[in-house]
């Protein structure tokens, strides 16, 4: 029972007696996991205020074998969520973010790209400002940059350059500057080919370039570009993408 | 078959429920309650009884009552004007016994958790709001847990509570009492800095 130390982010924190709780963690080296954290919800508990959602702590755990519960024996607060207490929106979008970490992604399998971006994003989150048009399209590009670059980490991206099923050239998918996007293909689909998915989402040229461009670098809040695209089409085809994937609504997208 | 009698076994069963009491913990208590006197194991049946049979939440403020106001509501020697906003009745309980604050209350009997399902529909927001649209309040004091999602829950008040003429406020938060400033986390140390007030 070795002790193991990294950097992670409290996806969840379930009351687990008086005293006790259990957190979910999305860490750096050993992706998801769920710890014991006893004592943590006593008055000077050695976890400090490092245990609530959205916090980025350093934790000690140790590794329990099977499926028992790892034992966390320390946490010490790195970055604590704070726009909770300014804006709603900013909150319910990190909530999302977590919120897909913790379905994406499975117990011990480690992607510490993922928490990368998972970390700058929730700190983007919190930090984004502006009045509340403004604000919205920060979130909506954040949220789509995450979720974009977090499908292709993770092996799932849409294909967004040629039909998926029979690889022809992205000219002939267009029709009538749209493109069917198939649920079921996971990706566009040409003519003849989107016959056959009976899940079809009707896409625009710049929707569809705009989700290719989220999966780069030049992606930007700041991008007068990026600011102007159909962000709510984008974001409508990811959410459906989303739940096609896991099989069920994110509780969130309700909030957002 | 088991060596201990059916009544037993059915106490045994039924303290087992109870949180942090496991199996092992429920049996001491059984025969615990075997022990004692019956007059004080029978006062115990009747308080669990009565607690069920009579407590409901108060109609004003879903603190825990007898009757359909709940005792606070209905001492006249508070302070009428001032609401302080709280997720459960324990919490409420907390601040009483802190003996700092004589008003009234409202019990949100929960908490804002979008990642649980919990969405402000559950609470009981809609009387907090219809509440200080009848008028005669002053301040409403949120006092929801210092987390992500108690700061959540308060904001969204807060924002359901705008443009009502009505004082909104929150209790501090920072450094604790008799604590060493170089040992303090630097994440509470920003709030005692961020939310200073005038000496």
């Amino acid at each position: 029972m070795a002790a193991e130390k990294t950097l992670a982010i409290v996806l969840r924190v379930t009351e687990f007696s008086e005293t006790s709780c259990v957190v979910t963690l999305f860490t750096q080296d050993f992706g998801k996991l769920s710890a014991l954290a006893k004592g943590a919800r006593r008055p000077k508990s050695p976890f400090e205020a490092a245990l609530d959602v959205l916090s980025v702590c350093r934790v000690v755990f140790l590794q329990k074998s099977g499926d028992s519960l790892h034992l966390l024996t320390e946490a010490k607060l790195e970055r604590r969520f704070r726009a909770g207490a300014r804006n709603l929106e900013s909150l319910y979008a990190a909530y999302y973010v977590v919120e897909l970490l913790g379905r994406m992604t499975d117990h011990l399998d480690p992607h510490p790209e993922l928490f990368r971006l998972a970390v700058s994003t929730i700190v983007e989150l919190d930090s984004a400002i502006g009045e509340k048009h403004e604000l919205h399209t920060t979130i909506s590009i954040l949220l789509m940059r995450f979720q974009m670059q977090m499908l292709s980490m993770l092996g799932q991206a849409p294909g967004l350059h040629a039909c998926v099923e029979c690889n022809a050239n992205l000219e002939e998918t267009i029709d009538k500057k749209r493109v069917a996007f198939g649920l079921n293909s996971g990706g566009i689909l040409c003519a003849k080919c989107k016959r056959n998915d009976r899940r079809i989402i009707s896409l625009s040229l710049s929707a569809l370039q705009g989700l290719a461009d989220a999966m780069g670098t030049n992606f930007g809040i700041n991008d007068a570009a990026v600011r102007k695209l159909p962000l709510g089409e984008m974001r409508g085809l990811l959410d459906w993408y989303i739940t096609h994937l896991l099989g069920i609504k994110p509780t969130i997208l309700k909030f957002l | 078959m088991t060596q201990l009698s059916e009544s037993v076994v059915r106490l045994i069963d039924q303290l087992s429920t109870l949180p942090g009491i496991g199996r092992k913990s429920a049996e001491r208590l059984a025969y615990h309650l075997l022990r004692i006197p019956q007059d004080d194991a029978l006062a115990l049946a009747d308080a669990i009884r009565d607690v069920k049979l009579n407590v409901r939440y108060c109609a004003r403020c879903f603190n825990l009552a007898e009757q359909e106001l709940c005792n606070i509501c209905l001492d006249p020697s508070r302070t009428q004007d001032v609401i302080c906003v709280v997720e459960q009745p324990r919490d409420l309980m907390a601040l009483e016994q802190s003996g700092g604050y004589r008003g009234m209350y409202h019990v949100l009997l929960g908490k804002i958790a979008p990642l649980e399902g919990q969405g402000p529909e559950t609470l009981t927001i809609d009387k907090l709001v219809q509440r200080v649209k009848q008028g005669n309040v002053r301040e409403v004091i949120m006092a929801t847990n210092p987390n992500v999602e108690g700061d959540g829950t308060a904001l969204y008040i807060s924002n359901m509570l705008q443009g009502l003429n009505v004082i909104i406020s929150k209790l501090a938060r920072g450094i604790t009492q008799g604590s060493i400033l170089e040992l303090t986390n630097k994440e509470i140390l920003a709030d005692a800095i961020s939310e200073r007030r005038p000496f």
